[in-house]
């Protein structure tokens, strides 16, 4: 089943390379650059799933997770953090804010599909 | 189609990093010169950096990321305080962006970013690690909500979900997922094959992949999107077009004036214009793409050759089209770099000039005239006339005429010359093979202008005008033979009217060549239907002259008609055209007819209009009166001449130049009178010896004498007389009573007997051998 999935990431790549990745899997993908943005995008629907990159400008991934926790329609929603991040620090913050689960870069993207698969519960 | 999103997603990598570059070299440079908190400048390029090692390390350019993530540990050792800035850290950082860079330049054009060579860099980097304290933590390490879980049980990329006591972990390749876990782990891909070819491969499982949608995923920040420079081309070549039909429409209304469509027809004007200039707009690019990379190269420069220099920028927002910021980001990038190394002293001799020690560089951008000021000025040490003409004089680009008449303005602007160089040292920063000359010609095919001007000891100012686009530009029509040119408004001096029955405008001829009194000053001219065959002869003289410049060389284009001007749309030429070397493009005219555009510059060249030419002015010819030229056989165009009591006739077709000299620059070579003239030796005879002339003339030192510079036997001689009197076109005859030793005869011309010289009897006389052969 198609899943509403939010890529946010301020590289144009990445977000080319998620969307393409996981509409090739049937899912319908919205883009943001930066936490704010996403936050935007988010102000007026659900999805199934945000996968965001940590390291961003205006507002980082762990400032969104922490955001998207507070409000009553994310608490439950999946968060990817997708991240090259060798610091464990941020990873602890990213769990402590909330984050489901992560996704290191570079991935391969049959790791990402299965991914969200995985929890999307498909 | 796979192809497609493999190349969008490496177009879109390259386009992002090499912009993310830029800004990291900014901030490292920044840091350099402690301007703001440095936390800020080294979070905002580790997140740079950081960018380009993720998105390149999913496309799996290993080398690019490994390149990347040397510089992200470094940074992350600084950001962390656990090391300190230092020069070499930041010379360091920047060399890292150098490679990244190149590497992305390398994807660019389709090759392996692996062959830039980057071990000596990883190198480099990671000594510097070392240097700086304890290593700190690096690479990949993963935690878990489990306390005490070992962390490398995790492997090293993947994913997993935070449990809150128990962490559960998948594996990638185990993954339920359509596409079998074909792709090799990311640790180990061969180097041929780039992982965007998985992306592939996972792609032919999809039925219906929207190639559209990639791109169309709704943004809401959509203040700005990425269009390629191609698409905004193929715009402007279409709107381009359109107000080619728009003007064919306002022109056939005119003509036919139907109320009823007017208004229609006025709407699709406004809308055309409008059109026009919003897609101009979409095309402007603003000054700080090129001015960006100067503060690293000041800073490279400036190391480099032991100088100190702040630079300083302003006007960096204002906008050119993109096509013109291509075009000026060489003749920029020389200027600045000339100044660096030739224009600013070493701080030892800045401090010796009662200056302080570090020199300043200004970069000023601004719009005066519809046209765009580029200044480029140091307080340097100047470029001196003094040395400029001395040169100038060596290379025999100037006369020793023209050196002393020329301003220290003039003087200074000789350096656009070609093959001028005056750095007395060749340095691998500048003074190498490209000199100004390629400047201003780079500036001027662009329909620009370069100008220096400088104070010794105080400073070189450059200043580069241009126009804010070229794919537009207005210009002037003309017609000759019945066929229609445009002249581009840039190289337009000014129009001049010849009026028949007023004979102060009327062309004059010079040694074959045609000339126009304006202002005292005789301007070369070129008649457009010769230079072009059109035709052989000029029918009337009545016709208008335009007077040009370009490349230095100013001259009046006779045409028959002027039209209009107009807004042009220049359309490239075909290269059978374009070797001609005529023309500089083609456009088509309200009325649908092509029209081609004058390459005035290339006009000049091709006609031989070379600059020396225009040196015949009013000084030297002050005496002159002009004759309308006819070409009747039995008319003879004479130089009349005062030697003492006489007057003598120079056959007009004999004479190359007319001088004034100093008594004083005379010289002797044997028996012989000679004058150093334009780089060598040229001999001089007196008239008056020939004549017979009892009475030497005397001359006090300071005296001029007056030359008329004849070819004789293949030497450039110089015959010398009092003064000038009057140039005669006249139906004469020549008579001859006796046979004097070095006259033709005698004759009638401006209503008084004058004495035709015999140029072959005086070449006689002064016993001059044939240049090429010896004497038989």
């Amino acid at each position: 089943m198609a899943k509403r999935i939010i890529t946010v990431d301020d590289a144009a790549t990445m977000r080319r390379l998620v969307g393409y990745t996981l509409r090739g899997a049937g899912h319908e993908v919205l883009e943001a650059e930066d936490g704010e943005d996403a936050l935007r995008v988010l102000a007026g629907q659900t999805v199934d799933l945000v996968i965001t990159d940590v390291n961003m400008p205006n507002m980082d991934g762990i400032e969104l997770v922490r955001r998207l926790r507070a409000k009553p329609q994310f608490q439950s929603t999946p968060i990817l953090l997708l991240t090259t991040e060798s610091d464990p620090e941020k990873k602890k913050q990213g769990k402590e804010a909330g984050a489901t689960g992560w996704i290191t870069k570079p991935f391969q993207p049959d790791q990402l599909v299965a991914a969200v698969a995985k929890v999307t519960g498909l | 189609m796979n192809e497609d999103i493999q190349r969008q997603l490496i177009q879109d990598l390259v386009i992002e990093s090499l912009e993310g570059l830029d800004a990291f070299d900014a901030e490292m440079l920044a840091l350099e010169d402690h301007e703001g908190q440095p936390q800020d400048h080294l979070r905002l390029a580790f997140r740079m950096i950081h960018t380009v090692k993720g998105s390149s390390g999913c496309l799996g350019f290993e080398t690019i990321e490994k390149v990347a993530h040397a510089g992200e540990n470094l940074l992350s050792l600084l950001r962390d305080e656990v090391m300190s800035v230092d020069q070499a850290v930041i010379t360091g950082l920047l060399r890292c962006s150098d490679a990244l860079r190149d590497m992305m330049h390398c994807l660019e054009a389709g090759s392996s970013p692996d062959t830039i060579r980057h071990a000596d860099l990883l190198q480099l980097l990671d000594g510097l690690q070392r240097s700086g304290k304890s290593e700190a933590q690096q690479g990949f390490g993963f935690f878990d909500g489990a306390p005490g879980a070992p962390e490398t049980a995790v492997a090293p990329s993947g994913w997993g979900l935070f449990g809150d006591d128990e962490p559960v972990l998948v594996v990638a390749p185990t993954a339920p997922s359509s596409p079998p876990p074909s792709s090799p782990p990311p640790s180990s891909p061969p180097p041929s094959s780039p992982p965007s070819v998985e992306v592939s491969e996972l792609q032919e499982e999809d039925a219906s992949p929207k190639l559209a949608a990639v791109s169309a995923g709704p943004r809401a920040s959509e203040s700005a999107i990425r269009v390629e420079v191609a698409q905004i081309d193929r715009l402007m070549n279409l709107v381009g077009e359109l107000v080619l039909a728009r003007n064919q429409i306002l022109q056939m209304a005119g003509e036919k004036s139907d109320p009823a469509l007017n208004g229609p027809i006025q709407r699709v004007n406004l809308i055309t214009t409008e059109l026009q200039a919003s897609v101009m707009k979409t095309r402007m690019q603003t000054v700080q793409t090129v001015w960006s990379k100067f503060p690293r190269l000041v800073r490279d420069l400036s190391q480099e050759l032991g100088k100190k220099l702040t630079l300083t920028m302003e006007g960096q927002e204002t906008e050119l089209d993109r096509t013109v910021i291509e075009a000026i980001k060489d003749p920029l990038t020389h200027i600045v770099r000339n100044s660096i190394d030739h224009g600013v002293e070493d701080p030892a001799a800045r401090k010796l000039a009662g200056k302080s020690e570090t020199g300043q560089l200004r970069l000023r951008a601004f719009h005066e005239g519809g046209q765009v000021v580029l200044e480029i000025s140091d307080d340097g040490r100047g470029i001196d006339p003094v040395r400029i003409s001395k040169k100038a004089l060596e290379r025999g680009l100037i006369s020793p005429e023209e050196a002393s008449r020329f301003t220290d303005r003039e003087i200074v602007n000789l350096i656009f010359h070609a093959g001028f160089s005056t750095a007395e040292k060749v340095t691998n920063v500048s003074g190498r093979g490209v000199g100004m000359d390629v400047v201003r010609s780079n500036v001027e095919k662009i329909g620009g202008t370069v100008e220096v001007s400088s104070v010794v000891g105080e400073g070189t100012t450059m200043q580069i005008r241009i126009p804010l686009t070229l794919a537009i530009i207005p210009a002037l029509l003309v017609e000759c033979n019945g066929d229609r040119f445009a002249i581009p408004q840039a190289s337009l001096l000014e129009l001049v009217r010849l009026d028949p029955t007023n004979s102060a405008r009327s062309i004059e001829w010079v040694n074959e060549a045609p000339v126009l009194r304006l202002r005292g000053k005789l301007l070369a001219l070129l008649d457009l239907g010769q230079a072009l065959s059109l035709r052989q002869q000029r029918s009337a003289e009545d016709a208008f002259i335009v007077v040009v410049e370009a490349a230095g060389r100013k001259f009046g284009l006779m045409v028959d008609a002027v039209l209009d001007t107009e807004e042009i749309v220049v359309k490239p030429l075909h290269r059978v055209l374009k070797s001609l070397g005529a023309f500089a493009g083609a456009t088509i005219l309200g009325d649908g007819q092509v029209a081609l555009i004058l390459d005035v510059a290339g006009m000049a060249k091709r006609s031989n209009m070379n600059a020396n030419r225009k040196i015949l002015d009013a000084d030297a010819l002050k005496q002159n009166q002009a004759a309308a030229l006819d070409d009747g056989k039995e008319r003879l165009r004479l130089l009349m001449a005062r030697v003492a009591e006489n007057r003598v006739a120079f056959p007009l077709e004999g004479v190359t130049r007319i001088e004034e000299i100093p008594a004083s620059s005379i010289e002797r070579s044997g028996p012989r009178e000679v004058l150093q003239y334009r780089g060598r030796i040229m001999p001089l005879v007196r008239i008056g010896d020939c004549l017979g002339e009892k009475r030497p003339v005397v001359k006090g030192e300071d005296d001029l004498l007056h030359i008329v510079v004849c070819q004789l036997r293949g030497h450039q001689t110089g015959l010398i007389i009092d003064s000038i009197e009057d140039i005669f076109e006249e139906r004469v005859r020549v008579e001859r009573f006796g046979n004097e030793r070095c006259l033709a005869g005698s004759l009638v011309a401006g209503g008084m007997v004058a004495d035709l010289l015999d140029l072959d009897r005086i070449a006689d006389f002064a016993g001059l051998l044939p240049a090429t052969v010896g004497r038989t």
